[in-house]
């Protein structure tokens, strides 16, 4: 059983909500069934992500979900995993400049960290349809263009894959009593229930912000974090709230915020253009003013999920904060050249600032900050096969 | 204490005297008179005479009070809606997410809604702001509508109360950019947008995740007098176009923020926030010119 699951008798009369540190530590041998309610890995201070209508979280169906992640078994390939492009010490992103896929398969843009994924309120760089993680997850496994999993035209031989798993043979009863076998629905349900578990708030930032623990956070990190919330750089205007986006959806907030930018990245021949493949929302709008605009990147965890922007294409930290001071990124010459500060589309927030290497240092230290070592290293999000087993031991992961 | 409860519970029972009627205050936003769109372009905006289009059109207003027959001033008590509305604060929104206000949200709010005792009112007051109480705690937290990002200001610096985005567009459809129209050598372009977030500045706190403990230097809300109003006929008008009047929408000071933020470093406010009613600097305050009625 996951330490995800483990579950005390007050969890019956506490709600879902109990701080991480209050949840009693026994374990119930016999569980009655009110304990299958869910309990979300958070503190109490953040809302839930909102859950679509028809799922209710159970700790079943988020062990399911995680078994499905880390299954090289859902790929043509039997090698490709969604853990294969997002890797948990990496804060679930894979550290390449784009992911890669089924065959080899070189994909088009950089993995996004997982990192509270459950609160976006659309998915992947720039898609402004996929609002729900079960949808999204049918991208990675059916898409062909590029293949990821490659599992198009396959879904039969997966769902019988899976069903002769002694494993899955109890989860997906356990998961579906109304529904027990593994198909489209029950898959992704268990994919999207596993990925809202992915809740990052326990970096020395919110130690300090949160819990008083002043002494968290260095003191470079602390200069950073003035400058970060100071109007001169305006990194706070798009990078704001708990997750650090403008983009978020909570179990408490009215609606959905949705905001996507364009940061000057490009401007190919002055036209405003970005690189064909990659050109942000105008790919599924055709509005000539959505060139470029790519939804804003929590900054959760973001020390450990370089390279940056959607195609990975900076290198470091320090290159991103030089990238925004310099109002958009100039490439000199090549066949993406062009001044990206004067691309007609840049978001009108992205001005540029002057900053010294000190303040970048310091800037550094603080998006540093931000990163959740727990995160990285808890067990509720580890892969949960054994080695060897069938599903990992022909898996490639980023970090071997 | 349990007396104090049974007392308590006993004078809730029993009620005002007075019952209570609904009251919906209706606003409207407008540019120089003519109705706001996401999807419309507004000619002759500030001292350049700018074509402009909007990015965002939202405001919190609060503290609202009917003024009864005899002078005193009756608090509008808000539906606790879950959304717009929370204590004496709302958030307004005139923006779609239509057209130009490309990070706008479809939900729009264009009324107050709450109650008042039974009774004869004319006058309407309310400030446009986030009343301090409530202005810097932790919006990561905050209930509705305190916990939108797009409202959220500097962490514990609080929230924009004024968020009025123009994106100057020129005559012939192209971009200033391509225009050249910029004096700004460091960075070679004319601004974007022309931002107009009126909030609270030079609020002393330790860190800028930590919430002050004193008002602010310039706590930037906007005290509002609508004498005229008549609950039922008339609507209180948003109307950013005289404020902005004496600003190039142009022109940005070179490292300063885009447009005018509050912030006491930038010229760019200095004909904008006297406008609103407020001091900026060594420009002192001249009368409201965002809100009136009809």
């Amino acid at each position: 059983m996951a330490p995800l699951l483990i579950l005390g008798a007050s969890a019956v009369l506490a709600a879902v909500f109990l701080p991480r540190d209050e949840v009693p530590a026994e374990t119930v041998a016999a569980r009655p069934a009110i304990l299958d309610a869910f309990r979300w890995p958070m503190p109490a201070w953040m809302p839930p992500p909102p859950v679509p209508d028809d799922i209710t979280v159970t700790p079943d169906l988020v062990d399911l979900g995680r078994h499905l992640f880390y299954d090289a078994r859902l790929s043509v390939d039997g090698q490709t995993a969604c853990a294969s492009c997002h890797q948990q010490e990496l804060a679930f992103s894979d550290g390449r400049p784009v992911g890669v896929g089924a065959h080899g398969t070189i994909g088009h843009r950089n993995s996004p960290s997982l990192t509270n994924v459950g609160y976006m309120p659309t998915l992947t760089w720039a898609n402004p349809h996929f609002t729900t993680l079960e949808f999204q997850a049918l991208v990675p496994m059916f898409g062909t263009e590029p293949v990821e999993m490659g599992l198009a035209g396959q879904e039969e031989a997966l769902f019988a894959r899976l069903a002769a798993d002694p494993y899955y043979a109890e989860a997906f009863p356990a998961a579906f009593p109304e529904r027990p076998a593994p198909d489209l629905y029950t898959i992704t349900r268990a994919l999207g229930a596993f990925q809202r578990t992915l809740i990052s708030l326990n970096s020395p930032y919110d130690r300090a912000t949160y819990y008083g623990e002043a002494d968290a956070m260095s003191d470079a990190a602390r200069r950073g974090q003035a400058l970060f919330f100071d109007h001169r750089l305006e990194c706070y205007h798009c990078h704001t709230g708990a997750l650090f986006s403008d983009n978020l959806q909570t179990a408490r907030t009215p609606f959905p915020e949705n905001a996507f930018h364009n940061t000057g990245l490009y401007n190919i021949g002055g036209t405003g253009a970005y690189p064909a493949g990659g050109l942000g929302l105008y790919e599924f709008t055709g509005v000539a003013s959505d060139m470029g605009r790519f939804r804003t990147p929590s900054l959760r965890n973001v020390a450990v999920t370089a390279p940056y922007m959607h195609d990975g294409s900076i290198a470091t930290l320090e290159e991103v904060i030089r990238h925004y001071a310099a109002g958009g990124r100039t490439i000199p010459d090549g066949p993406h050249a062009g001044a990206g500060h004067e691309n007609p589309y840049r978001d009108s927030l992205i001005t540029g600032f002057e900053i010294s290497d000190a303040e970048i240092a310091d800037l550094t230290a603080f998006l540093e900050s931000l990163t959740d070592q727990d995160f990285l290293t808890d067990p509720a999000f580890a892969d949960p096969w054994p080695d060897g087993h069938p599903a990992n031991a022909n898996r490639v992961m980023p970090l071997n | 204490m349990k007396r104090f409860l049974l007392a308590a519970t006993a004078a809730l029972v029993a009620g005002p005297a007075l019952a209570d009627m609904t009251v919906e205050i209706p606003f409207t936003a407008e540019i120089a008179g003519a109705p706001f769109a996401c999807t419309e372009s507004y000619a002759g905006l500030g001292s350049a005479e700018t074509e402009v289009q909007f990015l965002d059109f939202r405001l919190f207003v609060s503290s609202a009070n009917l003024i009864a027959a005899d002078g005193t001033r009756v608090p509008v008590a808000l539906d606790q809606d879950g959304a717009w509305q929370i204590e004496n604060i709302a958030l307004l929104d005139f923006e779609d997410g239509t057209g130009s206000c490309a990070n706008g949200t479809p939900q729009v709010n264009t009324t107050l809604r709450g109650t008042v005792p039974e009774g004869d009112y004319r006058g309407l007051e309310f400030e446009v702001g986030v009343p301090f109480d409530w202005n810097h705690g932790d919006p990561t937290t905050a209930p509705a509508p305190l916990n939108l990002t797009a409202m959220f200001w500097n962490w514990r610096g609080g929230y924009k109360f004024v968020k009025i985005e123009f994106s100057p567009t020129m005559p012939s459809g192209m971009s200033m950019a391509a225009e050249g129209h910029s004096e700004d050598a460091t960075h070679g372009q004319g601004p974007r947008g022309w931002m107009l977030h009126l909030g609270s500045t030079q609020c002393a706190a330790p860190e800028a995740t930590t919430p002050p403990s004193e008002a602010c230097a310039n706590p930037n809300r906007i005290a509002v007098a609508l004498p005229d109003f008549m609950p039922g006929e008339s609507t209180v008008v948003i109307d950013p176009a005289v404020v902005v009047a004496g600003a190039d929408l142009t022109q940005n000071t070179p490292e300063t923020s885009p447009g005018c933020m509050s912030f006491n470093n930038d010229p760019d406010c200095n004909t904008v926030l006297p406008r609103l009613g407020l001091a900026f600097n060594a420009f002192p305050a001249e009368e409201q010119m965002l809100v009136s009625m009809r």
